[in-house]
């Protein structure tokens, strides 16, 4: 099957779908940018569409590393490994060099000129073309998406990571700077900047004829990772941990592990390195069996983030809360990290709330903890994202 | 010009550019879209407009962004000082009285970087330097610079570009940018490069330092990329290195780890990947530079 010349702008319109499908900001304006490049190309040069669509559909690092991914699967499925054929669906057959031929005969033939083309019902279709895997849509009464959301983050897989770290984005988004608490009395927000209106001042010989004036401040809050990684918790501390290196890069948090004692690992978390599992292993090779949450949280508190812990501070356990201290203590250390005024939030596998006696005696104090959340699929986090934190 | 015409361009100027860096370049003057390029500190964002002004052989206008970088620093100021020397000089002569309107000429504006580049009479390559350390105030005023080529000074009106400057930014991600900024550019993240690439781009660069010691310090190089280090070296520090080897009468990588010891600070830049780089991690990385094919083991001590 060629693509007819009434298709190529349904077929970018359909890889414009993809790209946004997978978090890339395209829209009109790309679309029609990405027309005019493959018009602007010489024919004989269509195989540097491929690289002008990335400048203009890519806006930053992780778009650009996804690129090449989504780029052979719309244009050169019959390419990718591993990639299996669903049964009944015909796989989609899409010629790039025929695609730039067929833009550039329409130009030729006194078609509408691309910026009028683009904005036609082509670029405007809100799904992919029909023949698209990887959409949303059932099969057999099946739906592929539904899988990949509720499968148990026990049993990730490396390609679900792209999609945590979204997620993660957008968690870290919807936490994003607040004024701080100076600014919230101030209902006009205008505040002169004594000290740089005078500094200015100096070019119009001290006459302060430019007064220079203070933006609001804005902080984003300071967010805690405590990651539980005892024996009990084996199977999911390896994703949770890839779920806190997202917070470290989206928003700078902190990441500590603990079951016996506690220790901190953001630095190990900043690269991206496949031994992450390994190193936080050899940082807690030391430790105990067993897990004690309460010691940890009291290490946490007192040494780690003492003078951090504000009001703007948030601190999210990731834990089932299996306690081998004193059931009161972890009450007891909460308690001390709420008196700070951090907020915090307990986040679980279970299908429950954890239900062990330290967890009753902090559920008996209201207030404590401010939310309990499970997390145990992509779906959690997603439904985490949307709600305000 | 064509993407091929101005990758030749840039190859005579001795900038090394792929295919697709070039085709972004070229993409991005035909669009008249500004460029943001990201990439890791030392892999030549900065001479990539450098390259590109001198391929094009146009001038380059340089702003090079910082912390609390404001409007009178970047675009445009009026000439205060000037001004008052004007008014006093009126008040001198009897009968005369300044007006509003002559003290607020172009005579009395002092054109800064971003309207030297809108207002200049030749076409121009506008590089702003690392944007990630500007305000989000400054990056909301260069919403109207990169979106119309124009700049408002209230008092004169709308300064419009006769010819639309090539605009390079570049970023090293201290900072998010705004996702508006983003979007009125092309976008281009910088790799380090490949072996083949960095070999030709050390050649080029130290066409005096011997092939051999080229070609097995960018291969020592780039195993140390693949190191967990915290400041992975960059091209720049590549260059570095060759010359100091070069320097120190080196033909080749030598023997003993030792010896390379002391020029380890033209590419370690932090205590910790010091610390890391012992002799033992240098030894395994140069006994990598004798293996042929993968398949073949290190020598053995017997």
């Amino acid at each position: 099957m060629n693509i007819r010349p009434a298709q190529p702008l349904e077929a970018i319109a359909g890889f414009a779908a993809l790209l946004r499908e997978h978090g890339l900001k395209v829209g009109i304006a790309e679309q029609q940018a990405m027309v005019r490049a493959a018009l602007s190309l010489p024919l004989d040069r269509w195989k540097q569409v491929d690289a002008a669509w990335r400048a203009i559909a890519c806006h930053d690092a992780r778009d650009w590393r996804r690129w090449a991914e989504l780029f052979e699967r719309y244009w050169h499925p019959q390419r990718l490994k591993g990639s299996t054929k669903v049964s009944g669906q015909t796989r989609p057959n899409r010629s790039l060099q025929q695609l730039v031929q067929s833009l550039h005969e329409g130009m030729a033939g006194g078609t509408p000129p691309p910026q009028r083309a683009t904005s036609d019902v082509a670029l405007n279709a809100p799904a992919l073309p029909p023949d698209e895997p990887g959409q949303g849509r059932a099969q057999g009464g099946a739906s592929r998406t539904e899988a990949l959301h509720d499968r148990s983050l026990s049993q990730w897989l490396p390609q679900d990571l792209a999609q945590l770290e979204r997620l993660a984005e957008q968690v870290a988004l919807r936490l994003r700077k607040r004024l701080t608490r100076r600014w919230h009395d101030s209902a006009t927000g205008h505040r002169l900047d004594v000290r740089r209106t005078l500094r200015a001042s100096l070019r119009t010989g001290g006459l302060p004829l430019n007064p220079v004036w203070r933006a609001p401040r804005r902080e984003r809050p300071r967010l805690f990772i405590l990651v539980d990684v005892s024996r009990s918790m084996e199977t999911h501390a390896q994703l949770f941990l890839r779920i806190a290196r997202a917070f470290v890069l989206a928003m700078d948090a902190r990441v500590f592990v603990f079951h016996t004692r506690l220790a901190e690992v953001t630095p190990l978390l900043r690269s991206d390195s496949a031994a992450v599992q390994e190193k936080v292993n050899a940082v807690t090779a030391g430790f105990g069996g067993g897990t004690r949450i309460a010691t940890s949280v009291a290490d946490f508190h007192a040494v780690h983030a003492r003078a951090q812990l504000t009001r703007s501070a948030r601190v999210w356990v990731l834990s089932d809360g299996f306690d081998a201290d004193e059931p009161p203590c972890l009450a007891e250390e909460l308690a001390r990290v709420r008196g700070r005024g951090a907020r915090i939030a307990w986040f679980h596998p279970s299908e429950q709330p954890p239900a062990s006696m330290a967890m009753r005696a902090v559920n008996e104090q209201r207030g404590l903890v401010e939310r309990y959340a499970r997390l145990n699929s992509l779906r959690d986090l997603a439904s985490l994202a949307e709600q305000a934190l | 010009m064509t993407d091929a015409d101005l990758r030749v361009s840039l190859q005579r100027v001795g900038h090394l550019a792929d295919e697709a860096l070039a085709t972004t370049l070229w993409l991005a003057g035909e669009l008249q879209r500004p460029l943001l390029v990201e990439g890791d500190a030392g892999v030549g964002k900065t001479a990539l407009a450098v390259a590109l002004a001198q391929a094009r052989g146009q001038r380059l206008v340089r702003l090079q962004c910082h912390e609390g970088l404001d409007l009178s620093q970047a675009a445009y100021e009026w000439n205060y000082g000037k001004q008052l020397l004007a008014i006093r000089l009126h008040e001198t002569q009897p009968g005369e009285r300044v007006r509003e309107a002559d003290l607020f000429a172009r005579d009395y504006l002092l054109e800064r970087r971003l309207l030297q580049a809108i207002s200049s009479d030749a076409p121009c390559v506008l590089l702003i330097d690392e944007i990630d350390r500007a305000d989000e105030a400054f990056e909301a005023f260069l919403l109207e610079v990169l979106a119309d080529y124009q700049i408002t000074v209230p008092e004169l009106g709308t300064v419009t570009a006769r010819h639309v400057p090539q605009v390079v930014l570049t970023s090293n991600g201290t900072r998010e940018l705004s996702d508006a900024l983003r979007r009125r550019c092309l976008y281009h993240y910088l790799d380090h490069p490949t072996l083949a690439r960095e070999i030709a781009i050390v050649r080029a660069t130290l066409p005096q330092a011997e092939g051999q010691l080229v070609e097995q310090a960018v291969a020592f190089v780039q195993k140390l990329r693949r190191d967990d280090l915290s400041k992975k070296p960059g091209i720049a520090e590549t260059l570095d290195w060759v010359r100091a080897l070069h320097r120190l009468d080196f033909k080749a990588l030598p023997d003993d780890p030792l010896a390379l010891v002391p020029t380890l600070a033209c590419l370690l830049k932090t205590r910790e990947d010091r610390f890391q780089m012992g002799e033992d991690r240098i030894r395994q990385l140069m006994e990598g530079r004798r293996s042929v094919g993968v398949a073949e083991k290190a020598p053995q001590q017997i």
